[in-house]
């Protein structure tokens, strides 16, 4: 009975929401702050990724909430983990042939991860994505060779580092007068690796800091398992 | 060269303090637990300096550098500079009280949580950008789930799955609304949207609403969608059943206020408030009556007064806001100091159980003199600050005719007065069970005689904190006032 219920009180629910999301004029021209944008990012902000230069300079602050949020859930992790952490992993290894694709693999994802966060305000991606694939190299690792070890200590350090730099950088805009996180580097010229201010060096340590995050969480949890 | 004080301090420095802490963990743990006070102690430097000048105009401070709607601001006007003071300074007094009170490693990872937890709150009164507020409101909720669960121990994890699930709830609905919100009016900017509210089909309109209401209000512990918090409350490490009483819950009620009194037309929603906010009180004082187990019952206690504030919120005239206001702050003092004084009763007797506590006060009685200060304020007893909430609560009902509420406050002050009273005696009046008494350390009692003094101190100059409501609560009425700042003339 009580299923049934929810059921239907779930239907209902979902007839409405599809009923309002018909109504939202989809495709028509509503976006007032999204024109903007468009319009001004090159000649504003000096980053060709449009998405970028709203990530990381227009709403740089929400940003910098995301980053805090993974730091956080993190740091949950950990603290919730404490007493169990420590535990030896099992000791056998995959094939042979996973083991020698995965050694030839792992410096490349690595390097396309470094990629994908210091060229993120010219091409797609950024740090958040960069930094994720490079913890899928190390996971991928983690699978192949069970007796793969992260430095958890070199990890937390470059998590900390990662995310003073990001306030320090900002806390350097508010200081010079702009406001915080405001751009106060030249530029440059649009399309060239170094230029757009500030943005390559916050998604710089945006990467390294989604990075270490993740790879933390993933040993965190690998020696919790049982 | 600009070191000035700006609103940008309350978000930045306990995140630059939460990311230097596990550094700081290598190097000693003493660091650990002397920074998060240092910082608070900045803060609350910070805040009572702003303070005179938001009164005086309020300040809106540009985050890196883009002009509103198109960048991010910062909007510190009286409510905020009222909140966000009162924020920082419980968050120092929370602290004194960690000092000695959490010696359970991992130290930094506590403290860390606890700066974010303190900057998630003041981020969300601080915003005036709505999708800001919900990136705050996550930061919020998640320190809180996983401070919930600090302890390890079996119902500590189950009440943190409890609040995680309840609270993934609230973020998804709060995003939905957002999203729905800027599909219809292409900005976030919540002045701007305030603006272009009128565009919107009513059909849209009331749906928003319903979503941050549910969203908001479960953060904000609106009946039915309060579950999660007698159980987080009593179970995360006392001090942070304070903090939630008296600044999590606070941000949420203000996040909630701020959509529907900005966003959205009052007269549709006060009504609303009311029935709601009564219907809260009035379980929740029940509950509270039945609780075996101090914590969960101050927990209940809680829920109840937030009732009562968000009736008072619903009454939407100028002295309803204003004793709003009035209780949040002093509900954020005297519940704070209940959960300081219940934390060291429960930790001497060893035992949740109000039973176990018999005789305790007896032995202890500055811990169990502190509990009964807290215990008769929050009932509304002159000449403490709880008694003047109430009072100009029921003077702003009488004002708007509301006779039933009246009745309802004098009822829920009954009610209150049977449970809190009935621990009072048992601390004083029962024989002392066998346990073994350890000392209250100095920093504990530190921190609820200042709670102690500041609740006399209001009670004895109500006027005080009531002439810095009335402008806080102009602020949330004058809507085009704060278009027009918020914007900054744009």
């Amino acid at each position: 009975m009580r299923k049934i219920i929810t059921i239907l009180f779930l239907a209902i629910l979902g007839y409405y929401m599809v009923d309002l999301m018909n109504q939202i004029p989809f495709g028509e021209d509503r976006m007032n702050v999204g024109r903007h944008y468009l319009e001004n990012t090159i000649a504003e902000t000096g980053s060709v990724n449009t998405v970028t230069s709203i990530v990381v300079s227009y709403r740089g602050f929400d940003t910098l909430g995301e980053v805090t949020v993974l730091f956080l859930a993190a740091t949950g992790l950990g603290a919730i983990l404490f007493d169990k952490r420590g535990k030896k992993r099992r000791k056998q290894n995959a094939s042979s042939l996973v083991k020698t694709t995965s050694k030839l693999l792992y410096p490349l994802i690595v390097l396309l991860g470094a990629y994908v966060f210091v060229h993120g305000h010219l091409t797609p991606g950024g740090g958040f994505q960069g930094g994720a694939i490079i913890a899928t190299g190390v996971l991928m690792m983690y699978m192949s060779y069970r007796r793969f070890e992260t430095n958890h200590k070199a990890l937390t350090i470059i998590e900390s580092m990662a995310g003073l730099t990001f306030v320090s950088i900002g806390m350097g805009g508010l200081i010079l007068g702009q406001g915080f996180l405001a751009n106060f580097l030249p530029l440059g010229e649009p399309n060239m690796l170094f230029s757009a201010g500030i943005i390559p060096i916050i998604y710089s340590a945006v990467g390294f800091k989604v990075g270490a995050e993740l790879t933390g969480v993933l040993d965190t949890l690998l020696k919790t398992i049982r | 060269m600009n070191l000035n004080f700006s609103p940008v301090h309350f978000i930045a420095v306990p995140l630059f303090a939460a990311f230097l802490l596990p550094l700081l963990g290598r190097i000693s743990q003493k660091l650990v637990t002397l920074v998060p006070g240092i910082v608070l102690l900045y803060l609350s430097a910070v805040a009572l300096t702003l303070f005179p000048q938001a009164y005086n105009e309020p300040i809106v401070e540009i985050i890196a550098g883009w002009r509103p709607p198109f960048g991010i601001t910062l909007v510190f006007g009286p409510l905020a500079a009222f909140l966000v003071t009162m924020i920082t300074l419980i968050g120092f007094v929370v602290w004194i009280y960690s000092y000695r009170f959490i010696i359970r490693a991992p130290l930094e990872k506590y403290y860390m949580l606890f700066m974010l937890l303190i900057a998630g709150s003041t981020g969300i009164i601080l915003t005036g950008d709505i999708f800001n507020l919900f990136v705050f409101l996550e930061i919020t909720a998640i320190a809180a789930y996983s401070l919930t669960a600090f302890l390890r121990d079996h119902n500590g994890a189950e009440a943190a799955f409890k609040y995680l699930l309840i609270g993934s709830f609230a973020s998804a609905f709060v995003l939905l609304a957002i999203i729905i919100l800027y599909a219809n009016v292409g900005t976030l900017n919540m002045a701007d949207i305030a603006v272009r509210m009128g565009d919107v089909p009513a059909k849209i309109k009331l749906t928003i609403m319903i979503l941050f209401i549910v969203g908001l209000g479960i953060e904000a512990e609106l009946f039915p969608l309060n579950g999660w918090a007698p159980d987080a409350y009593s179970q995360a490490p006392s001090p942070i059943g304070a903090v939630f009483a008296g600044i999590v819950v606070k941000a949420a009620v203000y996040a909630l206020m701020r959509v529907l009194f900005t966003l959205f037309d009052l007269p549709t929603s006060s009504h609303f408030l009311v029935v709601m906010g009564t219907i809260t009180l009035l379980i929740a004082e029940m509950s509270a009556m039945r609780q075996q187990q101090i914590k969960r019952m101050l927990a209940f206690s809680s829920i109840g007064q937030m009732g009562l504030v968000l009736v008072a919120f619903g009454l939407g005239t100028r002295e309803g806001i204003a004793a709003a206001l009035f209780l949040m702050f002093s509900h954020a003092i005297i519940k704070t100091l209940l959960f300081f004084s219940a934390g060291y009763l429960v930790f001497f007797s060893g035992f949740k159980n109000i039973s176990d506590l018999e005789g305790v006060g007896r032995e202890k009685p500055w811990t169990g003199f502190f509990f009964s200060l807290g215990a008769l304020a929050i009932i509304g007893l002159p000449p403490f600050s709880g008694f003047w909430g109430k009072f100009y609560l029921l003077i702003s009902a009488a004002n708007a005719s509301h006779i039933f509420l009246i009745v309802l406050i004098l009822f829920s002050a009954v009610i209150e007065a049977v449970y809190y009273l009935r621990v009072v005696g048992r601390l004083y009046f029962k024989k002392l069970h066998d346990i073994e008494i350890r000392r209250t350390p100095f920093t504990g009692l530190l921190a609820m005689g200042i709670l102690a003094i500041v609740t006399i101190t209001i009670g004895v100059y109500p006027d005080f904190i009531y002439e810095l409501v009335l402008p806080a609560a102009d602020e949330l009425l004058d809507k085009a006032a704060y278009l027009q700042y918020a914007m900054m003339g744009q």
